[in-house]
C-alpha cells in the first residue's frame, strides 16, 4: 500500500514543486512505510488480592526471532504459531523466569472470531489443537510474565515474515541491530490500572395473573444466566458457550413465556423474573450484589431460580447442579420435572450435589450464590464438575465452532417445558406446551441470529463500559420480551484489579544493519572523492591537484 | 539508523553537484549566482509545466502506458528546453567564458531538478525506520541527471550562443537535444510500457547520460575548432 503510492509518487513529477514548498509541514510528519500492519490482541494483566498475573508490558519494540533456542533472547520478540508449538519447552520457559524481548502466538485463522461461517477440517487435528490451546491459555493465565505477550491470527503477510524470520535464523544470522532482519514495533503506552470496573445486571419481570382477593404476593421463579466472559486475550473473549448459549437460551425462553403472558387467560399465578449478571467469572460476584439489591420479600417470594450456564457444547447430557441435599422434596421435584421432560427429548439429566462452604470464597457455580441467600436454586449445565477460578469462562478455545445451535435448542425445550408444566401444574399430564410446528415453537432463527451476534462480541466486564452497544442491546430485547426491566449498575469487588491496553497494531519493519550503512557511507564517500578527483584532473590537470596537499613555498622576496 | 540512510541518501543525490562545482575552475570564476539564476528559471519553468499538465492531462490511476499521454507529456518537455534557452541566453551573466557559462547553467537547473523532485520524497521515507533500495536508486538518477542537464545545456549552447558551427555537425547537435529533452518520456515508456523494474532503469539512465555526454563533449571540441 505504501509501496504503490511512493511508486506514484516517482511517476508524477507535476505534483513536487507543490510538495517541497511545503516542505517543513511535511518535516513534521512521518508515515507509517512498514511492511506489515497486523492486528494483535494483548494477553491480559490483573493481580488477585496484589499477586500479579499476566502480561505485564505493553510496548513492543525489538527484532523478530523464531526460535526458543536463540541467544540473548531477551531483546527478541519470538514470532510462535500455536499449530507448530512445543508446549513443554514453553512451560519451562515461563516457570524459569526466562526473560524475553516479547512474545507473539500466532492462532490459526480459523479461530478467528470475525471467522464464523468457515468450517472446520479434521476433527482430529482441531480436538488436539483446541486442547493445546486450552493448555496454554491455562499456563499464560496463571503465570507472571514480564514481558509483553500478544496474539495475533495467521495471515500471508505474517507468513511470509516467519517464513523469512525462520531462514535467516538457520543461516546464523538472527536478526539484532548489527545484522539487520526485521523489527517488531507495538505502539502502546504503559497498562494503566482500570480504577472501577463496571458490571451491569439486567434483569426483566414478567408478573404473573394476580386474582381479586389474592393480597398475598405471588411466587416468583427466576431464570438467570451471567454474559460476561474472561480469557487470556480479553481482546478475543467471545465465550459462545460459556456463557452465551445460556444468554442466548435465556432470550429464547424470555421470549415464549412472553408469548404466552401476553394474553391474559393463558398467564399463569408465577411471575418471572429473567436475570442476565455480569461478573461471573470472578466468583459471580455480580449475582451476589443482584440478589442484595433485592427487597426482602421479593427474594422470599422466589420458588426456586434456575440458572444456565454452558449449554451448547452437551450433546445429550445435562447436569442438574444442587447444594441443597439431594434427598430434600423440593429438590427432588423439580429434578423429577426436568427427568419426564428430558426423557421425552431424549435428553439424559443428572443430579449433581456439591455443598457450600460459607468460609470458602470461592463460588464456582452461579446456584451457590442463591442458597447462600437460602433461595432455592440450581444450574443447568453441561459440565459435569465445578469449574475452577477463572476456567471454562469463554477463552480463545470458545468460539462458535464449538457451540452446537442443536445442543442450546434441546436446552431451551427442556427448561421451557419443565417450568411451564410446573407453573400450570400440568406435571401429570403428557402435554407438550411447546411442541414444534406451533405458535409456541422455539425459534431456531433466533438462536442462530442471537449466538452469532454473542460469538463475534467480547464481553471480559472490566473492559465493558456503563453505555456498552451489548448491554443496551441486551436490556432492549428483554424489554420487548419483559414489562419491566431494570438495569443496576455496580463496581466489581475488590480482590481483582485489571489493567487496559487490550490490542494493539503491530508493525513489522524490514531494517538495514548498521554496518550496511557504514559501508554505503564509506562507498558513497571514495565515489565522491573519486569524482571530485577526476574533474580536478581533467579540468585543471593532475599538477593542480597534488599541489592542493603541498604548502605553497614560502617566496624569497626579491630585494633591489 | 535511519537518519544515517538519509544522510548517506542526501550525499549521494547533491553531493555530486557540490563537488562539480568546487572541482571546477567553475568555483574560481564565481559563477555561483549563474547558478542560481538558472536554478529560479528551473523553478518557473516547473510551474509553468505543471499548469499546462494539470489542465490538458487526464491523471488515470493505471500504471499503464497511454502513447497519447505520453506524447502530451513529452511535448510539454519541450517547455523545459524553452527554459533553458531562456536561462542561457536571455539572463544577463557577467563575463564569464562560454564554457563555464553552459557549465553553470547545467548545474543549476540539475541541482533545482533533484531538490524539487527527490527532497521531498527522500526527506518522508528515508527516515523511516523501513529499509527499501529505492533511495538508493534515486540518488542515482539524480546522478544521471546532473549528467544529461549539463549535456543538455552545453548542446543548447552550442546551438543558440554559438554562431559559426561546421554545417555537417548541426543536424546531429539538434538530434542529440531532441534525445536528451526526451529523456523522461523516454525513461517512463521504459518503465511502463515494458516493464522495467528500477535498476535496470537507473541502470540505463546511467549508461546512456555518459553516453551523450561523450557525444556532446565531442561535438563542442569539434564546434570549437574552427573557431578562428
Amino acid at each position: 500500500m505504501a509501496n504503490s503510492l511512493r511508486k506514484q509518487a516517482l511517476l508524477d513529477p507535476m505534483y513536487y514543486p507543490v510538495i517541497t514548498l511545503l516542505i517543513t509541514l511535511i518535516a513534521c510528519v512521518e508515515f507509517s512505510d512498514a511492511v506489515t500492519a497486523v492486528d494483535v490482541y494483548r494477553l491480559v494483566q490483573y493481580d488477585i488480592s496484589g499477586v500479579p498475573f499476566g502480561s505485564r508490558l505493553s510496548a513492543l519494540n525489538h527484532h523478530a526471532g523464531s526460535s526458543l533456542f536463540g541467544s540473548d533472547l531477551s531483546r527478541t520478540v519470538l514470532i510462535l504459531p500455536v499449530r507448530e508449538l512445543n508446549l513443554t519447552l514453553i512451560t519451562e520457559y515461563i516457570e524459569q523466569k526466562k526473560l524475553l524481548g516479547g512474545l507473539l502466538l500466532l492462532l490459526p485463522p480459523k479461530f478467528s472470531p470475525g471467522n464464523i461461517d468457515s468450517t472446520f477440517g479434521a476433527d482430529k487435528d482441531i480436538a488436539s489443537l483446541r486442547n493445546k490451546l486450552l493448555e496454554l491459555e491455562w499456563l499464560l493465565m496463571h503465570s507472571n510474565i514480564p514481558y509483553p505477550v500478544y496474539f495475533a491470527f495467521e495471515d500471508d503477510n505474517i507468513s511470509a515474515v516467519l517464513a523469512e524470520v525462520k531462514r535467516n535464523d538457520a543461516n546464523g544470522q538472527p536478526a539484532t541491530a548489527t545484522t539487520g532482519g526485521y523489527k517488531l514495533v507495538v505502539a502502546a503506552s504503559d497498562p494503566k490500572r482500570i480504577a472501577s470496573p463496571n458490571i451491569a445486571n439486567i434483569q426483566g419481570w414478567l408478573p404473573g395473573l394476580k386474582v381479586d382477593g389474592d393480597s398475598n404476593q405471588l411466587p416468583t421463579i427466576a431464570i438467570v444466566a451471567s454474559y460476561d466472559t474472561f480469557g487470556a486475550a480479553p481482546a478475543l473473549s467471545v465465550g459462545s458457550d460459556s456463557n452465551g448459549s445460556g444468554v442466548v437460551a435465556l432470550l429464547e425462553i424470555a421470549r415464549l413465556f412472553s408469548a404466552l403472558y401476553s394474553n391474559p387467560k393463558t398467564r399463569s399465578r408465577y411471575n418471572l423474573l429473567f436475570g442476565l449478571t455480569s461478573g461471573g467469572p470472578y466468583n459471580y460476584n455480580g449475582t451476589q450484589k443482584w440478589l442484595r439489591s433485592f427487597d426482602q420479600r421479593v427474594r422470599e417470594s422466589i420458588d426456586y431460580a434456575i440458572c444456565l450456564n454452558s449449554v451448547g457444547s452437551h450433546g445429550n447430557q445435562l447436569h442438574l447442579h444442587v447444594s441443597k441435599p439431594p434427598e430434600n422434596a423440593y429438590i427432588q421435584q423439580i429434578f423429577q420435572g426436568f427427568s419426564t421432560v428430558a426423557e421425552e427429548l431424549g435428553l439424559q439429566v443428572g443430579l449433581k450435589h456439591k455443598k457450600i462452604n460459607i468460609s470458602n470464597p470461592r463460588v464456582a457455580w452461579e446456584h451457590e450464590q442463591f442458597s447462600r441467600m437460602r433461595v432455592t436454586a440450581t444450574t443447568l449445565s453441561g459440565l459435569s464438575t465445578a469449574p475452577e477460578l477463572l476456567d471454562s469462562t469463554g477463552g480463545l478455545a470458545d468460539n462458535r465452532h464449538f457451540t452446537s445451535e442443536a445442543s442450546i435448542i434441546r436446552s431451551v425445550k427442556l427448561v421451557a417445558e419443565s417450568i411451564a408444566r410446573h407453573i400450570y401444574s400440568q406435571e401429570k399430564k403428557s402435554i407438550i406446551i411447546f411442541a414444534d410446528d406451533s405458535s409456541l415453537a422455539v425459534n431456531p432463527s433466533y438462536i442462530r441470529s442471537w449466538l452469532e451476534l454473542l460469538s463475534t462480541t467480547p464481553r471480559v466486564a472490566p473492559f465493558l463500559s456503563k453505555n456498552d452497544p451489548l448491554i443496551k442491546a441486551l436490556e432492549k430485547e428483554l424489554a420487548d420480551h419483559t414489562a419491566e426491566v431494570n438495569v443496576q449498575h455496580e463496581i466489581l469487588d475488590g480482590m481483582f484489579t485489571f489493567y487496559d491496553s487490550t490490542s494493539g497494531k503491530l508493525h513489522i519493519y524490514q531494517v538495514a544493519s548498521v554496518t550496511f550503512d557504514l559501508l554505503l557511507l564509506l562507498v558513497l564517500g571514495s565515489y565522491l572523492i573519486t569524482l571530485f578527483s577526476f574533474l580536478f584532473i581533467t579540468t585543471r590537470g593532475l599538477d593542480d591537484l597534488i599541489s592542493l596537499f603541498r604548502r605553497p613555498p614560502s617566496r624569497k622576496v626579491k630585494t633591489a | 539508523m535511519t537518519v544515517f540512510h538519509f544522510f548517506n541518501c542526501a550525499i549521494l543525490t547533491f553531493g555530486p553537484h557540490a563537488v562539480y562545482y568546487s572541482a571546477t575552475p567553475l568555483s574560481e570564476y564565481d559563477t555561483l549566482w549563474t547558478s542560481i539564476r538558472a536554478a529560479v528559471v528551473y523553478l518557473v519553468t516547473a510551474l509553468v509545466k505543471l499548469v499546462c499538465l494539470a489542465t490538458f492531462l487526464n491523471v488515470s490511476d493505471s500504471d499503464t502506458f497511454d502513447p497519447y499521454q505520453e506524447l502530451l507529456k513529452a511535448l510539454f518537455g519541450f517547455i523545459d528546453v524553452a527554459g533553458l534557452y531562456f536561462a542561457l541566453t536571455q539572463l544577463t551573466h557577467r563575463n564569464i567564458s562560454q564554457n563555464h557559462k553552459f557549465q553553470a547553467v547545467g548545474l543549476g537547473w540539475a541541482f533545482a531538478d533533484s531538490v524539487l523532485h527527490r527532497l521531498a520524497p527522500l526527506w518522508v521515507g528515508a527516515r523511516g525506520l523501513e529499509f527499501t533500495w529505492d533511495y538508493i536508486f534515486q540518488g542515482l538518477e539524480a546522478n544521471a541527471n546532473l549528467v544529461f542537464s549539463i549535456s543538455l545545456a552545453a548542446l543548447g549552447s552550442l546551438m543558440w550562443l554559438r554562431k559559426n558551427k561546421p554545417k555537417t555537425l548541426i543536424p546531429i547537435i539538434y538530434a542529440c537535444a531532441g534525445i536528451v529533452a526526451t529523456m523522461p518520456s523516454i525513461t517512463s515508456y521504459l518503465r511502463r510500457g515494458l516493464g522495467w523494474h528500477l535498476p535496470k532503469v537507473v541502470g540505463f539512465e546511467l549508461f546512456s547520460s555518459l553516453l551523450i555526454a561523450f557525444i556532446s563533449w565531442q561535438l563542442f571540441v569539434a564546434c570549437q575548432r574552427p573557431s578562428n
